[in-house]
């Protein structure tokens, strides 16, 4: 049951709902343009799985009082929650594999911090499905690390600030973090803040990407949207939107 | 041939796994998981109940409460299946309307497939 969801737990949670929905979009354009089949092949199944997380966590939501309609698509771009490095497209492969590493990584430790019983099993199932994404996602960011380490280095910058901001500020401890004193999660923003770093500073050990390129303490508490996780008033583009809706194929349908 | 026909509902198996009948259903809910037992999946020679894929079957004011679960979150069958669950109960005469819960506790495992659905799985040439 969802009826004992606070807020601060429904937006959490529509925060990883909709990184995973952008995310995979992302991944769909990308899935047809990586460079080896392996990618592609990769990228599609993915793309599916993320689409059924996402079917999930939107129905824990409609039972906690969203609109379906809303969640599915009918809402402004400006009320998607999504990790902000997905608000644009990718440029290039370097930087497509390290936002979907870093808001896969991000997006999978807040579930996986989730105590609340609404997720035993369905947390585990989540989980099987990201050991794959993020061993996949890691050894290619690994190669990239190798091969474009600049490139590797500016986009893990950009990403990391955003999967901070989606993992919640340094500040929320384990006496101040509203979801761990609520029991929703039962790990602070702090703790899993420390974990994420932690893992890149292994990833990038044998590199050239300097991690500490990072602002490793952003986001600054006072200038965290709560409700969108992020820093700023960015979001998609209405295009994005209405792909995520169907808008075109029912216009052709109609017509 | 489906599982329910080969056996008697209450000796179907699930291994250690707390799903599937218990040997306590009314006749009514036995002729629900008989008629689930003839449901196919979509993309594999089994039936939903051989898939280990309805966890729970309960009958209250001729309303149908199934547990489903899926091996595959992202399954693009799952509204189809549903679908399926819905056409299928509601031509029970006892069955007035059908509540499917989706639901993932346990965790769907392949060890939940007893011996005969591995062998039909095995002849298909799909492996486990």
């Amino acid at each position: 049951m969802t009826d004992d969801w606070n807020d601060d737990a429904i937006e959490y949670v529509q925060a990883i709902a909709d990184t995973k929905l952008i995310l995979s979009h992302r991944y769909s354009e990308w899935m047809l343009s990586g460079p080896a089949l392996e990618d592609d092949i990769a990228g599609a199944s993915a793309a599916q799985d993320e689409i059924g997380h996402v079917r999930q966590l939107f129905e824990k939501l409609s039972d906690s009082g969203r609109d379906p309609e809303w969640l599915q698509g009918d809402r402004d771009p400006e009320e998607f929650s999504n990790a902000a490095c997905l608000d644009d497209t990718s440029d290039t492969w370097t930087e497509f594999v390290t936002v979907a590493g870093v808001t896969e990584r991000a997006a999978w430790y807040l579930i996986d911090s989730i105590a609340h019983e609404d997720f035993d099993g369905l947390g585990q199932r989540i989980g099987q499905d990201e050991y794959f994404h993020l061993e996949h996602l890691d050894a290619r960011l690994s190669h990239q690390a190798e091969e474009n380490p600049e490139a590797v280095e500016e986009a893990f910058a950009a990403a990391a600030a955003a999967a901070l901001a989606l993992i919640g500020p340094a500040t929320f401890d384990a006496d101040t973090d509203p979801l761990v004193q609520s029991g929703f999660t039962d790990r602070s923003a702090a703790d899993v803040r420390e974990g994420f770093k932690r893992h890149y500073e292994t990833l990038f050990e044998e590199t050239d990407v300097d991690p500490s390129a990072v602002d490793w303490d952003a986001p600054d508490e006072a200038s965290w949207n709560e409700t969108r996780r992020r820093i700023g008033d960015g979001h998609v583009d209405p295009d994005v939107v209405d792909a995520l809706g169907g808008v075109k194929n029912a216009e052709y349908a109609r017509a | 041939m489906s599982k329910s026909s080969k056996s008697e509902i209450d000796e179907m198996g699930f291994g250690p796994f707390d799903i599937g009948p218990d040997g306590t259903e009314t006749d009514l809910e036995r002729a629900v998981w008989a008629n689930l037992d003839e449901i196919p999946d979509p993309h594999i020679p089994l039936s939903l109940v051989e898939m280990a894929m309805i966890y729970d079957v309960t009958v209250e004011d001729s309303v149908a409460n199934i547990d489903l679960s899926f091996p595959c979150m992202g399954c693009p069958a799952y509204e189809f299946i549903h679908d399926d669950i819905r056409g299928c109960l509601r031509t029970m005469s006892c069955i007035d309307d059908v509540e499917i819960n989706v639901v993932w506790d346990p965790v769907w495992s392949k060890d939940m497939l007893d011996a005969e659905a591995r062998e039909k799985l095995q002849e298909s040439g799909i492996a486990l």
